[in-house]
């Protein structure tokens, strides 16, 4: 098991605008494949394209280095008016989730429709302040 | 507090990314076998694998090392421990981290740490000797919410036990004292019953024996028996029999007077005056005989059936009773004693919930102390612990610290000291340096002055650590910049004193010894501010002799001087140098190295050893040379280990491959001495 067969991650653009980024990841999130989700989260956020979702469907396993990047990048998207909801996981994957009480910080979704359905209208194309009360950083 | 262990299974990885699959195999097969359940598992191997990342990485900075798993399964209770020897990193945020704040920081150490605290029930990170250790532990089966609940669980157990154990022993103390009561009451209402009907068989006797010698008839005899047993309600029969065995009255029937009596078959007729038991009609009855007598003379018996109905009644009344009270008293002390457990075992509930938080990393709440028992004792005794951990950690963390100051000041130190010897036509030099401790307080240099001279430097800072590493940093460069327009190493130092006596700490003094030497001209220029003599070995003679010019160490007050400053009296000694020629400078830590019984090196010993290994051949090497010095030291010392810093430098003249006719060659015939003792005569000291 080379740490490069265990994930694989594919990047598309949904909504209306194209402007929400759909992750798809299958495999593993552990300490050596999450390096490679990290550079797509870098890759995403160097085009200021904050609304992401990421489809973890086919994920059995996340490492504590992959639930670190959720977690030390949901500040930075969500002052950007974006958000990073998590869709599709796992019993496994949900039962750690809720372990680590990360429920009280990211949003999830049993499919990605209902992820993007649940981000509203973006901010379109010309204008990136028209709409913030949906996508407001979501902190109880 | 826990069982004895179930399974131990330990395993050793290279602490490499790429082993953390097989660390996490181990961790999978060992939770398996303690039957936890496949969401707990992957909890498990997330912590583990954050733990084992953070050693790889922060511990062991990616450096090759190991990494020991260890892996404890109890009864109840499952252990993991990293073990590593790498740096000891304790783990971001101790005591409950805060996820929002987390989020807020965004710093993913503490995050890593934050899921170790939430998957573990207990987590401690344990430094000593080397070695590092995250314990990590989870309770097997149902999870308690952080350790609270099986705590509870178990004190409740600890009560129950002790109030069921002393429930019984209560119980079977009363229980015992009802049975001697109960049966001590049998006896007395027996004995009591057995008096009442003696004392009215005797009445009857009495009254029957009058009859008899008055001779009553057959009807007022029965009228006595009739009157006695339908006013004894206790008395079943009376029945009056004379000295022939013939009955005279009867109190259930006339018929059988003036026949023959016969007691019931299992009545002993001649056991007179002691009550029988026998059964009628399946009750208990009592039987007693007594005798007629008037005077010393029988007239006959009488017997007397009594039944014990009615005082059963009141025996089996009196027994409820007894019963009653016992079970009463048995539930009283039961139920005081759980209570009573409450008040003894709630000390230990508090002790045992706040040594948890010491463990998990507390340290700094106290235990309340309260009254005067064995609890005060313990809580007193704890806070004390924690008191002294507290401190311990502190000063731990401080010297951890102060460890690091020193290594990074001791690697500073050792950038100052020259990396390459620079060469020289004609002059060869090596130098070895090793400080006692971190940072040592000895100096060489050899430097390049200008095309054809070089400086060479051996010095020794009073005092050790690092404001003697300071001085020494500030000696080095005022050296190489005032040699620089220096004409000769006594003004070079000389204008280093000034220097350094207005900028170095007081009380501190440097012995330095400085020399110059002259490519052109093959002379060595030295100066000495009071440190230890110069060796010369001369070629010539294959003999050795010390240099030792004059001169106060610098930073030393002159007691001469007034307000003005002067520069300060050193003796300068030019030693022309000879191919073969090799000479040594060196620091105390030489010379006074000291063995087991404290005897020192010596200079003696030094000039022995130049004179033997030094043969004057061109095949010396100096490299060999140094080495065999430092072997020889450390193998007169011994295992008294190197106390001082130890430095020297040596030089050795080498034929000049461009053997130019250097002008001006001196004579060598011997050494040159000069002394320069005052500034009077010195043109360099206008300050």
């Amino acid at each position: 098991m080379g740490p490069m067969e265990n994930i694989r991650i594919s990047l598309s653009e949904s909504g209306h605008d194209r402007d929400i980024s759909e992750i798809r990841v299958d495999g593993v999130i552990d300490t050596m494949t999450a390096t490679e989700l990290e550079e797509v989260f870098d890759t995403l956020l160097r085009r200021n394209r904050y609304r992401i979702v990421v489809d973890l469907a086919g994920v059995d396993y996340i490492s504590s280095a992959g639930w670190g990047i959720f977690i030390s990048h949901i500040k930075d998207v969500r002052s950007s008016q974006g958000d990073i909801k998590l869709s599709g996981m796992v019993a496994d994957v949900h039962e750690i989730f809720e372990l680590l009480e990360f429920d009280r910080i990211l949003k999830v979704y049993a499919s990605v429709d209902e992820a993007i359905g649940d981000f509203g209208p973006g901010p379109g194309s010309q204008g990136e302040k028209k709409k913030d009360r949906d996508t407001a950083p979501d902190r109880r | 507090m826990f069982r004895r262990p179930i399974k131990e299974i330990s395993a050793e990885f290279q602490a490499e990314e790429r082993h953390l699959d097989g660390i996490q195999r181990v961790v999978r097969d060992a939770c398996g076998s303690a039957g936890m359940a496949r969401k707990d598992i992957s909890a498990v191997l997330l912590a583990i694998e954050e733990g084992a990342t953070n050693i790889i990485r922060h511990a062991y900075l990616y450096e090759p090392g190991i990494l020991r798993v260890r892996i404890v399964i109890y009864k109840k209770l499952i252990t993991f421990s990293l073990i590593d020897r790498g740096r000891s990193f304790r783990p971001e945020g101790h005591g409950q981290l805060n996820l929002e704040r987390l989020v807020e920081s965004g710093r993913r150490g503490g995050l890593g740490f934050y899921m170790i605290q939430k998957i573990m029930d207990s987590v401690e990170y344990i430094s000593s000797e080397g070695q590092n250790e995250l314990r990590m532990s989870r309770h097997l089966g149902e999870r308690g919410k952080g350790g609270a609940a099986p705590l509870l669980r178990r004190m409740f157990t600890l009560r129950f036990k002790f109030s069921l154990w002393t429930a019984i022993i209560v119980s079977i103390i009363i229980g015992g004292a009802f049975y001697f009561i109960n049966d001590r009451t049998e006896d007395e209402i027996y004995s009591h019953l057995d008096g009442t009907a003696g004392a009215l068989g005797m009445t009857i006797a009495e009254q029957a024996g009058l009859y008899m010698l008055n001779h009553r008839s057959d009807v007022e005899f029965d009228e006595l028996v009739l009157s006695y047993s339908n006013s004894n309600p206790m008395l079943v029969q009376i029945v009056l029999v004379d000295s022939a065995g013939l009955t005279v009255a009867h109190s259930d029937d006339i018929h059988f007077i003036r026949k023959l009596y016969s007691p019931p078959p299992t009545i002993d007729s001649t056991l007179v005056g002691v009550p029988q038991r026998w059964l009628h009609n399946q009750s208990q009855v009592n039987y007693l005989i007594l005798p007629i007598l008037a005077g010393e003379r029988r007239l006959g018996t009488v017997h007397l059936t009594y039944s014990s109905a009615l005082i059963n009644e009141k025996l089996v009344s009196a027994r409820e009773g007894i019963l009653k009270l016992t079970i009463l008293l048995v539930a009283v002390g039961v139920i005081g004693i759980y209570l009573l457990s409450n008040y003894f075992v709630k000390p230990i509930v508090n002790i045992t919930r706040r040594v948890r938080r010491f463990t998990s990393g507390d340290l700094d709440s106290e235990l309340p102390l309260e009254g005067a028992d064995e609890f005060y004792e313990i809580s007193h005794a704890l806070n004390q612990m924690m008191t002294r951990l507290r401190r311990e950690r502190e000063t731990a963390v401080e010297r951890e610290r102060m460890a690091k100051e020193i290594e990074v000041a001791s690697q500073i130190q050792k950038t100052l000291l020259p990396g390459k010897l620079p060469r020289f036509p004609g002059l060869e030099v090596e130098a070895f340096y090793r400080a006692a401790s971190m940072i040592g307080g000895d100096l060489y240099d050899v430097f390049p002055i200008n095309g054809h001279r070089c400086g060479m430097v051996v010095a020794d800072v009073s005092g050790k650590g690092v404001p003697a590493s300071l001085v020494m940093s500030m000696l080095r460069t005022v050296i190489q910049i005032f040699s620089r327009d220096a004409v000769s190493a006594r003004t070079t130092l000389q204008s280093v004193n000034e220097y350094l006596s207005l900028n170095m700490p007081p009380g501190m003094f440097i012995t330095v010894l400085m020399a110059i030497y002259d490519s052109r001209r093959r002379v060595v220029n030295f100066v000495s501010a009071g440190h230890n003599p110069l060796l010369l070995y001369t070629a010539a003679t294959r003999k050795v002799s010390k240099i030792n010019p004059a001169g106060m160490p610098l930073g030393m007050p002159d007691m001469s001087a007034d307000d003005v400053a002067r520069p300060m009296t050193l003796e300068e000694v030019h030693v022309p140098l000879q191919d073969g020629d090799v000479f040594i400078a060196y620091t105390d830590g030489i010379t006074e190295a000291h063995d087991r019984n404290g005897e020192q090196y010596g200079l003696d010993r030094l000039i022995e050893f130049v004179e033997s290994h030094v043969n004057g051949s061109e095949a010396l090497n100096l490299t060999r040379l140094s080495h065999d010095l430092v072997t020889e030291i450390d193998t007169f010392v011994g295992a008294t280990g190197q106390r001082d810093d130890m430095t020297f430098v040596i030089g050795r003249a080498t034929p000049r491959n461009d053997e130019s006719a250097p002008e001006g060659a001196p004579d060598r015939s011997a050494v040159d001495t000069t002394t320069v003792p005052t500034e009077e005569s010195d043109p360099d000291s206008a300050s």
